[in-house]
């Protein structure tokens, strides 16, 4: 990599600014070329910025558009999108040293955060108030809440509960240009102008830098949980249940199907074979005064299509269920390199979308394991493979899972973003008009093209 | 379609109408088949339940029936520089439909059909001009409901409730119109026709412009058709009523059942000034049992345990409490509640406010605005969206009297005040419209504003789609 006299500069502009929180040792520098997609940048940042206050990441904005240095955002580096990986040229602004709670305001069911806090920290804070944060992703342990909020994380509760978006009343975002801005309201609602707090909500650091968040909260759930493991013989049969339980109108707070190949690697990694052999199981956990009452229904739902169900009302046995589901990327990953796909479709194509993998699976000759939040239609579709590029195979299978998706009335992706991984599908989703109209937004948010580039959309050559 | 007005028949029979018409107007006016220069039609179209009154009508209103009308419409427009207001039911409380000389007003309101109904998916689809109530009344044969449930349900369209991001007596629970709109369909001030969001529960691709369509207030575009999530009806529903010696004692209350961890589906609260109007105009009695009201439902499975809990948290502040007997009870109830804004409308002219609060501030909120209606010398009655901090305080003055001028207008600058400075917000669900733009500005700030602009600017370049209405 060659240095040139203005990447020199800002480096040293941002060591004079910012004393002891600009890091350019190389070892350090690496991990920020990869986050958990697979992806890999061609090489090293030139520094990463470890900002403590709001204040250090205007400092930071401010000199970037000044010397026009690509700015990458970063929280815990978890994204499955290549949201937030940097490359040459480009300085990382890592906001995980911003991990304080602020408050926590019982009355108004709210709480101020940095951005850098894991949402597993926040909530076992919250729980001490009789209260949680409802975005739920897999990666709650590791995941920040900033992150969770640029991507518009969405998780295993997210059907009952709602994604990120649902639950930030108000952020504090610096713009390109060092400006900081508030967006939403501290109250519940609120119409004043355009909803930008929303449009900031996913926008995968490419329109600004959260740098607090006011998040709206829930009273955790009274009453105990019931969850129903049932198992099937084929995905098929699996998916038809989920659908018969959403059209029933009842809401379990989980439901989590897997495919026969996940548990297959589920179950070599557990090094035991608690799924029995089943070709797919549904997870289906309730909560609230009407957990039993919701669950022995959704199990004879399951049992009318075939699934052998287990019920369970102890708490322990329950946390073991959801566990296995939690489990299921850290079971794949153990295996290789592991690529996300992340399409939604509409409730009742689900039994469609898994025979279309089926399919392409044989169409390109590779093992396709995938899960889905069967509540919302979210499939993750997950290729392993080894070696540090993604096969030409599993880039052209995963191209025709989007238009399969797309073809079922779906989306690209449900609740990882598009980062680098999918940036090449976008405009087929969007259209050409809302895909210009997007880009303009990108222009007015960041003239200079220095947020995140590369990110979301294609660069324009 | 023929009706006296419209082209090709009897137009501009009022000299001071035509006086205004401009030849671009005419000319767009002339060219579309839906397009009436009636009298009526024009005073009907320049004001909105507002209280606002135009200086003067619109040129035109035209009656789209389809897509195709609006796109076209847009297009025609597009080209002659002239300026459209769109409008629904014309129920809005902010002058966002108002109109004056010099525009056209393009009515969706017959665009009111329920194209489709998936009760698998719980999804509807809808044209923009069908009322709120005529699609809950359409998917409860289903076991469904749709969610966002303003007070003006009967007469206010889906196209209105999203351009204002529409909450009412159930948000708190169930969300705001941005949380049951999965998709919409939308025409550009250039006529183009652009679909944003997704047919699916979730989805992350790009910016989400689907939210920023809800509550642009007709700024950035014209929305044509629109894919609602439905829910499941809850099994239960459990409906309790408290009176309170005063209003400050509810306001407790209410803050008391957030701080309780429970999460009730209605709460209302209404001042004693606002229950003796509804006796009044209704012949009811509920002024005698208290000077404050509060009406709050749970629902689900577990309603009457939820309601066990309220009743436990409203205890130590309430005189009397009365829960519904049976689902006719529960509905004269909400009926009452319902009956506060027409019954206040009789007693002069109304301005309804829409300031927000967080949750625990209600109390000082209803403390300020007495301070308020004694000090510019109006009278203010107040029903509260209590879950969630939402006030509606109702300036009346004489029928004489100006609303929008005036001690009306330094009362609604003193409410947007107190709201700023309890940390709250101008307006919860009614949008900024025409009535609240001076106060704008120092809610969002100079840097938010200019990238409210901005973002109207991609959209709307020429400024033609509802001018001065929003930001």
């Amino acid at each position: 990599m060659t240095t040139t006299h203005s990447t020199t500069k800002i480096v040293d502009a941002l060591q004079a600014a910012l004393p002891g929180r600009v890091d350019t040792d190389p070892a350090l520098l690496d991990a920020f070329t990869t986050d958990r997609s697979g992806h890999r940048s061609p090489g090293a940042p030139l520094a990463v910025v470890n900002a403590c206050t709001i204040e250090d990441v205007q400092a930071a904005c401010r000199l970037a558009s000044e010397f026009r240095v690509p700015v990458v955002s970063r929280g815990a580096g978890t994204g499955l999108a290549g949201g937030a990986i940097a490359g040459p040229g480009e300085i990382v602004l890592s906001l995980t040293g911003m991990d304080r709670i602020l408050e926590v305001s019982p009355a108004n069911r709210l709480a101020v955060v940095e951005p850098g806090i894991l949402n597993g920290d926040l909530n076992r804070v919250l729980a001490g108030h009789g209260l949680w944060w409802a975005p739920d992703p897999a990666s709650k342990d590791i995941s920040t809440v900033g992150g969770n909020i640029a991507m518009n994380a969405g998780g295993l509760l997210c059907a009952k509960y709602g994604v990120t978006r649902e639950a930030v009343l108000a952020l504090k975002v610096v713009l390109a240009d060092g400006r900081l801005i508030t967006v939403g309201h501290r109250t519940v609602k609120g119409v004043t102008g355009f909803d930008v707090c929303a449009l900031m909500i996913g926008s995968e650091g490419t329109l600004g830098i959260i740098v607090e968040a006011t998040l709206k909260l829930q009273p955790l759930v009274s009453g105990g949980v019931a969850t129903v493991g049932a198992f099937f013989d084929s995905v098929e049969d699996a998916a038809a249940a989920a659908s018969a339980i959403t059209a029933e109108g009842l809401v379990p707070s989980i439901m989590e199907l897997m495919d026969g190949r996940t548990i297959t690697a589920m179950e070599r990694f557990a090094g035991d074979a608690v799924f029995g052999g089943a070709g797919a199981f549904l997870l289906v956990q309730c909560d609230g005064p009407a957990a039993q009452a919701t669950a022995s229904r959704a199990a004879a739902l399951a049992t009318a299509i075939g699934g052998r169900v287990e019920t369970t009302t102890d708490p322990e046995e329950s946390d073991r269920l959801v566990g296995l589901r939690r489990n299921a990327f850290p079971a794949l990953e153990a295996m290789g390199t592991m690529l996300v796909e992340d399409m939604a479709v509409p409730r009742d194509r689900m039994a469609d979308a898994f025979a279309a993998i089926r399919r392409i699976e044989q169409k390109y000759d590779v093992a396709i394991p995938s899960t889905c939040h069967a509540g919302d239609g979210n499939l993750h579709p997950s290729f392993v493979y080894t070696g540090d590029t993604v096969p030409e195979n599993i880039w052209a299978a995963a191209g025709e899972m989007f238009r399969t998706a797309l073809d079922f009335g779906g989306t690209l992706s449900g609740e990882h973003g598009i980062g680098l991984l999918k940036r090449a599908w976008l405009r087929d989703e969007l259209g050409d008009d809302q895909y210009e109209l997007q880009r303009g937004i990108k222009e007015l948010f960041d003239p200079l093209g220095i947020l995140n580039p590369g990110k979301v959309f294609v660069p324009e050559d | 379609m023929f009706r006296p007005g419209m082209k090709g028949n009897t137009v501009n029979t009022s000299p001071t109408a035509s006086a205004a018409m401009t030849s671009a107007t005419a000319a767009l006016l002339e060219s579309l088949a839906c397009a009436s220069t009636d009298p009526q039609d024009r005073a009907h179209a320049s004001t909105d339940r507002s209280g606002y009154v135009s200086p003067s009508v619109p040129d035109g209103v035209v009656f789209a029936e389809s897509i195709d009308d609006v796109a076209q419409t847009m297009r025609r427009a597009s080209e002659l520089g002239v300026q459209v207001v769109p409008r629904g039911a014309g129920s809005g409380l902010a002058g966002g439909a108002a109109a004056h000389a010099g525009q056209v007003v393009l009515d969706v309101s017959r665009m009111n059909r329920i194209l489709h109904i998936d009760p698998v998916e719980q999804i509807a689809v809808v044209e923009p001009g069908v009322v709120n109530a005529a699609v809950n009344a359409a998917v409860a044969e289903h076991g469904l409901f749709y969610a966002p449930d303003p007070a003006s349900t009967a007469i206010c369209s889906i196209g209105g409730n999203i351009a204002t991001n529409a909450g009412g007596m159930w948000c708190a629970k169930y969300g705001v119109t941005r949380e049951s709109i999965l998709a919409l369909r939308v025409v550009l001030p250039d006529g183009r026709i652009l679909d944003t969001g997704r047919g699916t529960i979730k989805g992350v691709t790009g910016y989400d412009l689907n939210a920023l369509m809800i509550g642009s207030e007709g700024t950035l575009g014209i929305v044509v058709e629109a894919k609602l999530r439905l829910r499941p009806r809850p099994v239960h529903t459990a409906t309790l009523v408290a009176y309170f010696p005063d209003v400050a004692a509810a306001a407790q209350a209410a803050s008391a059942i957030i701080a309780a961890r429970v999460q009730p589906s209605v709460l209302e609260l209404m001042d004693g000034q606002t229950l003796a109007a509804v006796d009044a105009a209704q012949g009811s009695d509920h002024a005698v049992r208290g000077g404050a009201f509060l009406l709050a439902q749970t629902d689900g499975y577990g309603a009457y345990l939820e309601q066990e809990v309220l009743v436990e948290a409203i205890r130590p502040y309430a005189s009397s409490m009365e829960q519904a007997a049976d689902a006719e009870h529960a509905g004269a109830l909400m009926a009452a509640r319902r009956a506060a804004i027409p019954s206040v409308e009789e007693l002069g002219r109304v301005s309804i406010c829409d300031v927000g609060v967080p949750r625990n501030r209600l109390a000082e909120a209803f403390a300020g605005l007495d301070a308020i209606a004694a000090k510019t010398g109006v009278r203010i009655f107040t029903v509260a969206h209590a879950a969630d901090g939402n006030l509606h305080p109702m300036i009346v003055v004489e029928p004489h009297e100006s609303i929008t001028e005036g001690p009306a207008k330094e009362a609604l600058g003193e409410m947007f005040h107190l709201a700023k400075g309890l940390g709250g917000t101008l307006t919860g669900e009614h949008g900024v419209g025409l009535l609240k733009r001076d106060w704008l500005q120092a809610e969002l700030g100079d840097t938010s504003l200019e990238l409210q602009h901005a973002i109207r600017d991609v959209f709307n370049p020429r400024g033609l789609l509802n001018p001065g209405k929003a930001i």
